[in-house]
């Protein structure tokens, strides 16, 4: 890269019980860029991420050049928790405890976070009663306080409907790309992520291949990827 | 009635209970949200059964009051299973099952040394009419304490208690504050098995916020739905108990948990999701 690159990642390794889980990944990104993380499940994807935050110890070198935002997996949480949106992404928005009240400004913060992402009206709404389409709206809106300049979705179509996730990922494209952060979208689901990303990087525990997505996404590299995993040519969804 | 009311704010003795009581009940109701949206009921009753250990080997070292290494011994116990939960895969209910039994053993074994020694009893059950002015700036400082974490913490807790890999993506250094918990809860509990016993102390961690969570869609209203059961049921009970001549720890956790079942009487009317299959 010419410029100074967003996201810089030199012979990253990550390992677990002496078994590698990533190895030796060098990556650059630059800003703006849409990204997908695309491997079989147990690919290292995930660990990759936590790496790039600094979840997990690594060796080599990793470099992030800006704000970082991120939506974790599937978040499991305790649904009979009283707690609505607005007073969960207060607890991020203000020090003061969210028990004690909602400061006017954090309200204001939180609605316009939420107002990003199309769910302004989910702000009263209880955080156990979400669907997952609603939850992962209410997850980037948190995840786009302080505007990342790098945005990392892990996963951000499991547990979503066909609809929900196709408006999702429009969002995505709409309001964080088009406002110049770059996005890296992981996903096993290569049918969901090929349309909207200009760059699809395969994982497979070493680095397989990267580049522009019409060009990588053939059946010979798909297979060489995903070892012959078949369900990737489909889009698929668990109920 | 009135007169066993009004001899809580007249008569001295009587009115450090009262405000033993009504601290003891301040501090748990305060953190009772914390420890039952982090899931750590059983941990706090893990702490409560080590402090018998504490009591018995401070009879054996001949301390006048066991308090300090009752303490003592809960802080140790608790940091011991925050660390071997760190650094095992058991699982936590596992590890506090090994705590408890370990401790409650060591426990017994060390007080059948200390043959003869009636206050015992009183640790287990609650010896209200024993509490004292030491007892009163004891519990006076647990109930600042419980007021600072949550004032500090409560934020970081609940984004924890949501769920740890989010806390954790956003920057929140989870074991730290896992430590934090552990240690203030078992500070908390120690010091209030000396108001209301050792068997009681549990429920007063964990009914309260059990309660108005119920009654609550919003966290706030679970914050302060459990201070104010706390401090009913600490009242209730305690003014019930001289009323009907009953003892007063046992009396407060009774008030607690009917209160508790009255709320989940009312639960369907507050619209509560059930959890997703």
């Amino acid at each position: 890269m010419a410029t100074d690159p967003l996201l810089e990642l030199k012979g990253v390794t990550v390992e677990a019980g002496g078994k590698a889980l990533v190895r030796d990944v060098n990556l650059s990104l630059g800003r703006g860029e849409m990204v997908a993380l695309i491997g079989p499940n147990g690919a290292g994807k995930t660990t990759l991420l936590r790496a790039i935050l600094g979840l997990m110890r690594y060796r080599g070198e990793i470099r992030v050049n800006g704000r970082v935002g991120y939506v974790p997996q599937r978040v499991q949480y305790d649904r009979t928790l009283p707690m609505t949106v607005l007073e969960f992404l207060a607890l991020t928005l203000q020090r003061a405890p969210v028990v004690f009240g909602i400061s006017q400004a954090t309200k204001r913060k939180a609605l316009g976070l939420l107002e990003n992402v199309g769910a302004a009206k989910l702000a009263r709404s209880s955080l156990g009663g979400l669907s997952g389409g609603e939850l992962q709206r209410v997850m980037l809106a948190s995840a786009l306080h302080g505007t990342p300049e790098l945005l990392l979705l892990d996963e951000p179509a499991a547990g979503v409907d066909i609809e929900g996730e196709a408006t999702f990922l429009e969002i995505i494209h709409d309001q964080v790309h088009h406002k110049g952060a770059t996005v890296v979208l992981v996903s096993h689901d290569l049918s969901v992520v090929s349309d909207i990303t200009d760059r699809v990087v395969c994982l497979n525990v070493d680095l397989k291949c990267e580049g522009n997505a019409k060009d990588l996404l053939t059946a010979e590299r798909i297979a060489e990827v995903f070892g012959g995993h078949k369900a990737v040519y489909g889009h698929h969804h668990h109920h | 009635m009135p007169d066993v009311i009004l001899g809580y704010f007249t008569d001295g003795w009587q009115a450090t209970i009262l405000a033993c009581v009504v601290l003891a009940c301040l501090s748990s109701g305060v953190l009772s949200p914390i420890v039952v949206s982090s899931r750590m009921a059983f941990f706090s009753d893990a702490v409560a059964h080590s402090t018998l250990a504490g009591v018995a080997l401070g009879m054996l070292l001949g301390f006048g009051s066991p308090t300090t290494t009752m303490i003592g011994f809960a802080v140790v116990v608790a940091l011991l299973i925050a660390t071997l939960r760190q650094y095992t895969t058991l699982s936590l209910d596992s590890l506090l099952g090994v705590a408890m039994a370990g401790s409650l053993a060591v426990g017994v074994l060390l007080y059948h040394r200390t043959k003869g020694y009636s206050d015992l009893h009183g640790y287990l059950f609650g010896a209200v009419s024993l509490l004292g002015t030491q007892d009163l700036v004891i519990l006076a400082a647990n109930a600042v304490l419980a007021l600072v974490m949550v004032g500090l913490f409560a934020n970081r807790f609940l984004l924890l208690a949501v769920s740890r890999p989010l806390a954790q993506a956003r920057g929140v250094p989870v074991a730290r504050y896992e430590y934090l918990l552990i240690v203030v809860l078992g500070l908390v509990v120690a010091v209030g098995v000396r108001a209301v016993g050792l068997l009681m102390v549990n429920a007063l961690l964990i009914v309260p916020a059990a309660t108005s969570r119920n009654v609550t869609r919003t966290v706030a209203g679970m914050f302060w739905g459990s201070v104010l059961v706390a401090l009913a049921s600490g009242l209730i009970g305690l003014f019930g108990a001289g009323w009907l001549g009953l003892t007063e720890g046992p009396s407060i956790v009774v008030v607690a948990v009917v209160l508790f079942i009255v709320s989940q009487a009312l639960r369907p009317l507050f619209g509560h999701q059930v959890a997703e299959a």
